[in-house]
């Protein structure tokens, strides 16, 4: 046993050097940057100049990944429900053939396909012109914050909806026959009978997808022009443009308390499970 | 619900799906497309030209990326099939400490990792290298693949390896005639998610590549920057082929039970 | 048999090697836009390597603004150490090439090509108050100017407070990139102050006062709500996009790249150009060698080459329509007038003189940045 034991930790050892090496390493070096002043020494100066220049822009990196993830989980819930739910085979088919398109674009290609797309005399706003739904005058443009948050609902909700549907399709039936037969309503099914059971799974896909969207660069780069932005953008700036590490790195520092959350409630339940 | 219902519904969800990406093959096949016209001016294929003339970034990108991936999910799985099978299989010391160690890439946003390593990789002259690129993606897709396999060996059915052992199989053989063949439906499933999401990094490749290594959507994000629209709809779509052929592939690999294990 | 095919083949390497020894590989990095690289690779690179046939042109290009720049500085930063540098040939623009000059970073080569008595401009000798002779010869001069379109705009304003009267009164019609991804956006902002304050000349000049940015607080104060009314684009290829689409009427462009875009069918060929008063600023951007450059001969020669008369009035002014980097006169004789007086259709000779401005000394941008991103966006 001990010799198995001695084995297993031989077989991880690499892998767990190269995320020890590649990714905790430099992560605790963006903790330590951040703290530290341009001679060296302990300063809470880059916080302040953080927080000076890119307060607006931390209060929206919240709001669009905030209503990012609600309307990914409103939308993942109303595609899985369907799924397993819908009652016109073909209907259902459909479903699963459309909605799993975004999944496999990577987000430097649905920024791009959305720049034209959501801009002022783009597609979207050209069609419904043609539509007659709206006139010339009155389409508006979408690229700044609001287009950030469409990009993120579009790319991430086939994730999450796979993993929901996914769990709701391994859910016992006889819970949903039993109700049905009681004669409750699809609606009712969904959100009493359904949502609770796949709740962890749920979770899980949202915090996955919230450390995501708050790694993603091209997005925010290539839709949304200035302030306000994502942080992702300001970090880039202030390393391209000045190399100031500091700032970045206290930036960097802000977005993972706003992560912590979420990513303690990650690790705890990941660990529990398995 | 009657059909029309249904079709207003499924209608505005093919726009809101299809609609971006259509976008983009529009502008693939468009040579000029200005105000106030609502579709494109004159279709042509002179961007293609452009794109892949043998001078072109195009051609040297895709190869660098394809490269970059290929050495990736090579690297990866050598990392990650040990790693997965002990998880999965054999009692670890601190068996607790390692698994957090491989959630945190996942539990953290990773830009202002990227940020240090590229500046950490400066002092080793690793900044602007292949090399250096390709570890970046490795540690990036590690976490994939060894979730991935280990659920994969874990799915396999422990009495077919006892079966073995009884049998008179050695540790090495049963895991190479026995565990081995059976996850690897799984293991190809993380060596696609791997390659993938290899061939679509852009961030750390922004600050660990640039200006040497150019990786196809660095080229896609300078042409789109620089307005170049056409050829950043070309570059993308040639950026999609693989995603797409890969997404028809994968359903055969994507058991719900399987994924279901993914991030768990 | 063995061995003389072994023999063999060590002669055929002793053969082949000065062969492939001698071919140069000659490292061109370049900052700025999409249409920098394409220079060097479309027009110089064949150029040089019909003249040098044993050299290859390696062209590079690292990104607008500068951050493009920057990343240059790091690169060449990164290997100080080292004998010999990956980057032989540098085009940067002014902050940077002070900032590099300054730490002995470029070698003095001016001196050793012909073309260097060419070039007696003040761009050719100051980078924003660093004295960089002997460092650097301009590769062009660009001036940023407002470009609008006469079917979406009866009058265009003629200085920045008509243009802010303008912007209010028509909503969303004006669009600028902000500091962030491209130096148009910059330039205006630069114009924007010294418009609103009373002592622009020092800020260009000098000398350096630590509390002259206090002063600016009215003038950010405006520009905040002017850009209330006005479309943030995302970069200088952005605005013209933007412009393009009849998304916008209005925004302050490089006239290179107004001229480059309008030729290539990505302008409507009836939008022009307004330089407003008291001006806007314009700059150099530079052809630097790095001091330990591994190909240094290489490199010279390429430079030279590039800021000869011909190829300046060929390349830089006909076919990318930038104002050149050398002295006129040594460019004027070599193109025929139409072409020359194309460069001055909307703002005239006397226009740049008087409205073209150059950008402060580098503390005062350096200023005018921050306090763009403290008193502005946040």
């Amino acid at each position: 046993m001990q010799d198995r034991g001695r084995l297993g930790v031989l077989l991880v050892a690499p892998a767990l050097a190269a995320v020890l090496v590649l990714f905790v390493y430099p992560l605790g070096y963006s903790l330590v940057t951040a703290f530290q002043a341009k001679g060296g020494g302990f300063t809470f100066g880059n916080f302040a100049k953080a927080f000076e220049f890119y307060s607006v822009d931390i209060g929206f990196t919240l709001v669009i990944i905030g209503v990012s993830t609600v309307l990914i989980a409103l939308a993942s819930i109303a595609i899985g429900g369907y799924l397993t739910l819908g009652e016109n085979p073909r209907a259902v088919a459909l479903l699963r053939w459309l909605y799993r398109w975004p999944l496999f674009i990577p987000f430097v290609v649905a920024a791009q396909c959305m720049r034209t797309f959501l801009a002022k005399n783009g597609l979207m706003n050209n069609t419904l012109v043609s539509l007659g739904i709206l006139e010339v005058e009155q389409t508006v443009g979408f690229l700044d914050w609001r287009g950030i948050i469409i990009t993120f609902v579009w790319k991430q909700t086939p994730f999450v909806a796979l993993l929901v549907a996914g769990a709701m399709a391994s859910l016992d039936r006889s819970t949903i026959e039993a109700a049905r037969n009681l004669g409750a309503g699809r609606l009712r099914i969904l959100f009493e009978i359904l949502v609770p059971q796949i709740m962890p799974t749920l979770v899980v896909g949202l915090i996955l997808s919230f450390v995501t969207m708050m790694s993603v660069l091209s997005v925010p780069l290539m839709i949304s022009g200035e302030s306000p932005t994502m942080m992702t953008v300001d970090m880039a700036f202030r390393i391209n443009n000045y190399g100031d590490y500091g700032t970045a790195n206290a930036l960097g520092f802000i977005s993972y308390l706003l992560t912590a959350a979420c990513a303690w409630v990650y690790l705890k339940r990941a660990v529990r499970q398995s | 619900m009657t059909w029309i219902g249904r079709g207003i519904i499924f209608g505005l969800l093919a726009f809101i799906v299809l609609g971006p990406l259509a976008n983009l093959v529009l502008w693939a096949a468009a040579e000029q497309w200005y105000f106030p016209h609502k579709l494109p001016v004159t279709y042509g294929t002179k961007f293609w030209a452009q794109v892949f003339k043998p001078r072109g970034d195009a051609l040297v990108s895709l190869v660098t990326s394809v490269w970059i991936a290929l050495a990736t999910v090579a690297a990866s799985l050598a990392l990650a099939v040990p790693a997965g099978y002990a998880l999965a299989r054999l009692k670890l010391p601190w068996r607790t400490a390692i698994l957090l160690a491989f959630l945190l890439p996942q539990a953290f946003p990773s830009l202002a990792v990227y940020i240090n390593i590229a500046r950490l990789f400066y002092d080793f002259r690793l900044n602007g290298t292949m090399t250096g690129v390709i570890m970046v993606h490795t540690v990036h897709g590690l976490v994939f693949a060894v979730w991935i396999t280990a659920a994969a060996f874990a799915a396999v059915d422990r009495d077919l390896e006892l079966a073995a052992r009884n049998l008179g199989a050695s540790g090495v053989r049963t895991f190479l005639t026995v565990s081995l063949p059976l996850a690897a439906p799984g293991i190809m499933a993380s060596a696609i998610f791997v390659f993938l999401e290899s061939l679509d990094e852009f961030t750390g490749t922004f600050f660990v590549g640039v200006p040497d290594v150019i990786t196809l959507p660095l080229l896609m994000f300078t042409a789109s920057i620089a307005g170049n629209y056409q050829i950043a709809a070309i570059t993308a779509l040639v950026l999609l082929v693989p995603s797409v052929v890969f997404m028809l592939v994968i359903e055969r690999f994507l058991k719900a039970d399987v994924l279901s294990k993914v991030g768990a | 048999m063995k061995r003389n095919l072994a023999l063999f083949a060590i002669a055929a390497a002793f053969v082949a090697a000065p062969a492939i020894a001698q071919q140069t590989t000659l490292n061109v990095v370049t900052a700025g836009d999409q249409n920098m690289v394409d220079y060097i690779k479309d027009f110089l690179a064949p150029r040089f390597e019909k003249t040098n046939p044993k050299a290859v042109v390696k062209a590079v290009g690292t990104g607008p603004g500068d951050s493009g720049s920057q990343k240059i500085a790091e690169k060449l930063q990164a290997q100080k150490g080292n004998a010999a540098w990956d980057v032989d040939v540098a085009v940067i623009h002014q902050k940077m090439a002070g900032d590099l000059v300054r730490e002995g970073l470029l070698a003095p080569y001016v001196r050793d090509v012909s073309t260097g008595r060419l070039v007696s401009s003040e761009a050719s000798k100051n980078a924003l108050g660093t004295n960089v002779q002997g460092y650097v010869i301009p590769m062009f001069q660009s001036q940023t100017a407002i470009a609008w379109n006469p079917a979406l705009v009866k009058n265009p304003p003629k200085n920045y407070e008509e243009l802010a009267a303008w912007a209010k009164a028509n909503p969303k019609k004006f669009g600028y990139n902000g500091i962030k991804g491209g130096m148009s956006g910059v330039a205006f902002v630069v114009g924007w102050v010294y418009a609103n304050t009373a002592d622009a000349d020092k800020l260009m000049k000098g000398p350096y006062d630590a509390n002259t940015k206090a002063k600016w607080d009215g003038a950010l104060g405006k520009l905040k709500e002017f850009n209330r009314s006005v479309v943030i684009t995302p970069g200088n290829a952005g605005t013209l996009d933007m412009l393009n689409r009849g998304e916008i009427a209005m925004g302050p462009v490089w006239v290179d790249m107004f001229y480059t875009w309008m030729a290539d069918g990505k302008l409507p060929p009836n939008m022009r150009l307004q330089l407003i008063g008291p001006g806007m600023p314009g700059q150099p951007m530079y052809y630097v060698i790095p001091a330990k450059a591994a190909n240094m001969e290489a490199a010279k020669k390429f430079v030279e080459m590039a800021t000869s008369p011909a190829v300046q009035a060929e390349g830089i002014v006909k076919k990318f329509n930038w104002y050149p980097g050398i002295d006129a006169q040594h460019v004027k004789s070599q193109l025929d007038d139409k072409t020359w007086n194309k460069l001055f259709v909307d703002v005239t000779p006397q226009e740049l003189a008087s409205k073209g401005k150059v950008f402060p000394i580098k503390p005062y941008f350096d200023d005018i940045l921050e306090s763009y991103e403290r008193k502005v966006l946040n």
